[in-house]
């Protein structure tokens, strides 16, 4: 890895300053897709500013409308947690399928958010509950955070402290790994809400995590095998987008079957 | 910097670009850690930090400032821990560079599932890769050494 | 005497406390780093390279070019046994040089090697290289690299053709199908693979000025092999270099000779007068550890009205990679040759080969060479006639069968093999897996929307005879009463020292405390062949057999001699001599401590040695899997081995070897292949893409040895090693098959990824 400056910030206000006090830095939170990276050679920050030790990004709280969870919260803390455990097992399930034991380890739900990897589950879950991601600056709706492939609305500099979900009727997630490196294949993310509303979230299968509405509209309607055709589907060694879209069709079958049955 | 290797306190002088699986096999010179791969995906370098398997391959040597890394070499007291016991009596183990990274992927796994299933015997595995013995033995080990850890508890 | 117990491994306890010494624990004071400049394209002409900026780079000693191996008068690569034609005609060779000279033909070919102080500074130095390459068109498989205009790799290899070699009967081969009632075909391609032992390869030399020497550390299969190697190489003398292996983490075939990064840190080391390390990445290693397999085989079967098989017919291809390095051309000329009847008593046979370069990492050996491959496309070949043309297909093998009354068994082709028992391992298997039963089961799996597949082979292996003439140990007591054995095999994983000390232990009685082993030890004159082709166990430990007679001979009239008693009152019992009237005891260790003398080699160190054919390990396995039609993921519900490894020494080693091997095989049946795209880059360029088997992809597996003893070595025993794979290929893919079949797939190439299922699936 390229040399380059460590700092530790103890709050979320002190990050900024850090940050804007430095050319070339970047956020470091459990490290597991920017180390990686750096290692490759394909990021090369000057300046790495660890988020870690910010109490007020950690730990998972429950309200009563939303539960928030704190944005260096790792995937084996969400998964663990008998708070999401209950109130959005999707969510909990779904941090249990990322990479592995390790990775869940290390890896936090903010760092997977902010890189937005279109393989990546977490922004299946943050767009199908409508999480709001708090950073230091504002609150920004998973609707308008994930702009494109690897990118995100945050501005330079900004940083998520805590993401906030709504409490669902029902949830539940469904995976196919890729499997050599574990991301998703696709993935498909479901939840019910008050009123009649659907969300469903797929990733892994085009250029960035997407709503299905034919999935939204059959869950609705009782039918298994929505359409989805897109612009933008991935087709690769691994799949052609073929086999994505059935998978995807495969895995919101199993998902609404798992919310039924609850 | 200071870091808990193995219960032992050290005192180091690092670059910021360290990783942790450096400080251990380079300036500590504990060679049992292996590196496999560069996509953090083999598992040759798990280690025990505060207790929770970590690849420190993808470890800074200052994420782990402060805390307590336990390695293979840490793991034997007096005598052999179970699961390396298990480990040799289940001929779970070939060449032997998955081996440390798998045993210690291993002793975390039966912390939290003192009597792993075989779906979470392969849950928490999944992040080990072992090209040698098509992990059947591997798998026997665990189980072997869930049950020595069972009864020496009782 | 009770039946010997089986020994713990002796190789364990370092290892699984983390004091294993593999090539890249170690290291020396003033130790310098060497890093690899490779080539970014597949394919091009090199004009100029200018090391300019490396040299000024912050750490950086000493650039190594091709100016300097030519300046060493270093030769290329080994290429191998050449392969010869029936008419005397010779395989064009290319040989690999150390650095590119001239061209580059494939991505990651080595081009130059940075040396500096660190690492990080050699790394960081070579980025700095300024290349100036034409880039060519590139080929990277045999169907483009024979394509009309193609881009020539090699002046002397027109159409990019090495050799098309050709063997055994093609007249009476024709003959046989002009008379036969049924013929069938089917091409199967056995993959591209990358062989990715869990230990990365590094090599480190420290040369020593005052005495010309060398000291290396390197992963290898067998000390002499890669002395061998070395000194084909640089031309330094084998006796100048002290090679130095403790451990080597899995080889599989992929660490049989010497890479260019040997042969630089050496000259690296003597040009700059300090050990230098090279440390490969996984990227690195997949771009420059030799690849395997990459063949097609088109297989053509000729039966008669009962479904005898009276001709067999194939015609190959072999993806040699850019340059004939080691193994390749072996392969896919040869291996794919000499086993090609499998276990049926075939009268005719031919085959030919054609063997291709590529701008691709070239392919030596792995896992099987070439075997796995062979037996893969024949039991294919044998299901798909047996469904051709309405034969069942365990009794359409049966009846072809070698009997046992027809060994030993010249297939005329190139094997004699030893001896078997196909019936009665085909038995054995079927009642372990309860063939019988399986259609009720498939009928079931139905019910739940699931498709069921059982798939039988039965394998036949060569085990090598190795290269060298005779194997040798030599065995040296200590004053304790230790006895260490050295040889020249070099082990990865298989437990060699563990399944020596049982012969030992079993034979003259010596404790498993007192035995130990020593590979690779190059200050001892030994002959022997390395580590390959599974014949270690025998081949070697035919040796250590014969080393252990001499010494109980030899220890007769020793033992007379202190207990004072005539040799005709002696006989050795229950792992030591006992005296017939007084019953006194003395154990060969006890004998050692109280006949040693200071500074003389005790008289019971001596040589042993043993000539070993090959032999012919085979096996019946059978594999029960369930497809999912919705994901096309396929589940192994149940895998049987049953192995026929003549006597099994160790037989929990040898279950070990089937387990690894078989997975080895799901590997290459179901998640991996190396994947190049038009212009020669490697896709599948990490462990991100290239997807290796994990745990559970193999849960339910039970194996059985049924020992048939071969007379080809004083043990009897066949090799084990490669087995698991040319076993697992053509079982799982017949249970594939056999699931896909009423949905009217009958043919797929491996791997079987479940989007390749799927697609198939929706096709039909």
């Amino acid at each position: 890895m390229n040399p380059f400056q460590y700092h530790i910030a103890d709050r979320a206000t002190n990050a900024k300053e850090i940050f804007s006090q430095h050319e070339n830095a970047k956020f470091l939170s459990g490290g597991m897709t920017l180390l990686p990276s750096m290692k490759h050679g394909l990021i090369q920050p000057d300046h790495l500013i660890d988020l870690s030790r910010i109490s007020d990004l950690q730990g998972i709280k429950d309200n009563p409308e939303y539960l928030s969870i704190g944005a260096t919260t790792k995937h084996q803390e969400v998964a663990a947690s008998e708070i999401v455990q209950r109130s959005i097992p999707g969510l909990a399930y779904l941090a249990s399928q990322i990479g592995d034991p390790q990775v869940r380890a290390r890896g936090t739900i903010g760092g997977s958010l902010a890189n937005n990897d279109p393989a990546a589950d977490y922004p299946a879950g943050a767009l199908a509950l409508n999480a709001r991601m708090v950073t230091d600056r504002r609150e920004i709706a998973a609707e308008n955070f994930f702009t494109g492939f690897y990118s995100t609305a945050l501005e330079e500099g900004e940083v998520i402290t805590q993401i906030q979900f709504a409490k669902p009727l029902k949830s539940a997630y469904a995976k196919c790994k890729q499997s050599a490196s574990g991301y998703a294949l696709a993935g498909v993310f479901i939840a019910v809400f008050p009123n009649q509303e659907i969300r469903v979230a797929v990733t892994g299968v085009g250029a960035g995590v997407f709503r299905w509405a034919e999935a939204e509209q059959a869950f609705l309607n009782g039918q298994f095998k929505p359409n989805l055709q897109r612009d933008d589907l991935i087709s690769d060694l691994h799949a052609p987008s073929e086999y994505r879209v059935n998978m995807a069709q495969v895995l919101f079958k199993k998902a609404a079957q798992q919310i039924q049955n609850n | 910097m200071q870091i808990t290797v193995n219960g032992q306190t050290q005192d180091l002088s690092i670059k910021d670009n360290t990783l942790l699986i450096d400080v251990i096999r380079d300036q500590l010179q504990l060679t049992g850690t292996h590196s496999g791969c560069d996509t953090t995906q083999c598992g040759c370098c798990t280690v025990l930090m505060d207790k929770v398997a970590v690849k420190s391959c993808t470890v800074l040597a200052r994420q782990a400032e402060g805390t307590s890394i336990q390695t293979i070499e840490g793991l034997a007291k007096d005598h052999l821990h179970p699961v390396q016991e298990a480990f040799s009596e289940e001929h779970g183990l070939q060449c032997g560079y998955c081996t440390p990274g798998m045993i210690m992927s291993t002793v975390y796994l039966l912390q939290t599932h003192p009597n792993p299933t075989d779906e979470q015997i392969k849950e928490g595995l999944a992040g080990n890769i072992c090209r040698c013995t098509g992990y059947v033995n591997i798998i026997k080990a665990v189980k072997s050494a869930a049950k020595k850890m069972q009864e020496t508890q009782v | 005497m009770n039946a010997p117990q089986e020994l713990l491994r002796k190789e364990d306890l370092r290892l699984i406390t983390g004091h294993g010494k593999f090539t890249a624990d170690w290291s020396y004071d003033g130790m310098c780093f060497g890093y690899v400049i490779r080539s970014p394209y597949a394919h091009g002409l090199i004009k100029s390279i200018n090391y300019q900026e490396v040299l000024s780079a912050p750490g950086v000693i000493r650039v190594i070019t091709a100016e300097d191996v030519a300046a060493a008068g270093m030769k290329s690569l080994p290429t191998g046994a050449t392969m010869q034609n029936l008419d005397g005609q010779n395989q064009i060779l290319a040989p690999m040089p150390v650095l590119a000279v001239g061209y580059v033909r494939f991505v990651g070919q080595p081009i130059a090697m940075v040396i500096a102080d660190t690492y990080e500074n050699a790394k960081h130095a070579a980025e700095l290289v300024q290349m100036d390459i034409d880039v060519l068109d590139a080929v990277t498989d045999y169907d483009s690299a024979r394509a009309a205009g193609a881009p020539q790799l090699h002046a002397q290899a027109s159409g990019n053709l090495s050799i098309h070699y050709i063997r055994g009967d093609q007249a009476a081969t024709e003959k046989a199908f002009e008379n036969a009632t049924f013929v069938s075909s089917m091409g199967v391609k056995s993959q591209r693979l990358i062989g990715s032992p869990m230990e990365l390869r590094a090599v480190l030399a420290k040369y020593d000025t005052s005495t010309d020497s060398y000291i290396m550390h390197s992963p290898n299969q067998g000390m002499l092999g890669m002395l061998g190697a070395l000194e084909h190489v640089t031309g330094i003398p084998k006796a100048q270099i002290d090679l130095q292996t403790q451990d080597v983490g899995g080889s599989f075939g992929v660490r049989s000779g010497a890479f260019s990064e040997s042969a630089l840190v050496m000259l690296g080391s003597k040009l700059i007068g300090k050990p230098v390390k090279w440390t490969g990445t996984r990227s690195e290693i997949f771009l420059s550890d030799w690849h395997g397999r990459g063949l097609e085989l088109n297989g053509f079967i000729a039966l008669d009205s009962n479904g005898k098989i009276l001709g067999l017919r194939f015609e190959n291809k072999a993806d040699l990679g850019a340059y004939t390095c080691y193994f390749g051309s072996f392969i896919g000329a040869r291996n794919l040759s000499i086993t090609m009847n499998g276990v049926y008593d075939i009268p005719a046979l031919s085959m030919s080969s054609e063997l291709y370069f590529t701008n691709t990492v070239p392919v030596s050996a792995y896992r099987g060479a070439g075997r796995p491959d062979i037996a893969y496309a024949i039991e294919r070949l044998i299901d798909h006639a047996a469904y051709d043309h309405g034969f069942d297909p365990i009794e359409l093998r049966r009846k072809n069968f070698i009997q046992p009354n027809q060994f030993p068994y010249d297939n005329k082709i190139g094997s004699v093999y030893d001896c078997g028992e196909f019936d009665l391992l085909l038995n054995r298997a079927l009642e372990m897996s309860d063939y019988n039963n399986f259609e009720k089961r498939r009928q079931e799996s139905l019910k739940n929307n699931k498709l069921r597949g059982i798939g039988l082979a039965y394998f036949l292996e060569a085990s090598g005879a190795g290269t060298a003439p005779k194997d040798q140990v030599i065995g040296q007591f200590t004053q304790e009463g230790v006895l260490r054995i050295f040889a020249v095999t070099g082990a990865s994983g298989q437990g060699h020292a563990t399944s020596f000390s049982q012969i030992v232990h079993e034979k003259i009685g010596l404790a498993n405390d007192h035995i130990e082993f020593v590979a690779g030890q190059s200050d001892k004159m030994m002959i022997g062949s390395g580590t390959g082709g599974s014949r270690t166990l025998y081949g070697t430990g035919s040796a250590v057999m014969n080393l252990c007679e001499q010494i109980l001979e030899k220890s007769k009239p020793l033992t007379a001699q202190v207990l004072n008693a005539p040799e005709s009152q002696l006989e050795f019992t229950n792992g030591v001599w006992q005296h017939r009237e007084t019953n006194q005891t003395l154990s060969i260790s006890q004998l050692i401590q109280k006949t040693f003398v200071q500074g003389q080699p005790h008289l019971l160190n001596l040589t042993g040695e043993a000539s070993s054919g090959a032999t012919y390990p085979n096996g019946c396995h059978i594999a029960e899997v369930e497809i999912d039609p919705d994901t096309g993921v396929t589940e192994i519900i149940q895998y049987t081995a049953v192995d026929d490894v003549g006597v099994a020494i160790s037989p929990t080693l040898v279950q070990g070897q089937i387990h690894g091997g078989v997975v080895q095989g799901i590997g290459q049946a179901f998640y991996e292949q190396a994947i190049y795209d038009a212009s020669g880059q490697l896709l599948t360029g990490s462990f991100m893409d290239y997807a290796m088997p994990k745990v559970g992809c193999l849960m339910n597996i039970q194996t059985e040895k049924i020992q048939v003893p071969t007379k080809n070595n004083i043990l009897g025993s066949k090799g084990v090693g490669e087995s698991g794979c040319s076993g697992s290929l053509p079982t799982l893919s017949n249970a594939v098959i056999n699931a896909l079949r009423p949905r009217g797939i009958t043919e797929m190439d491996m791997p079987f990824t479940p989007a390749k299922i799927w697609q198939a699936l929706q096709e039909h």
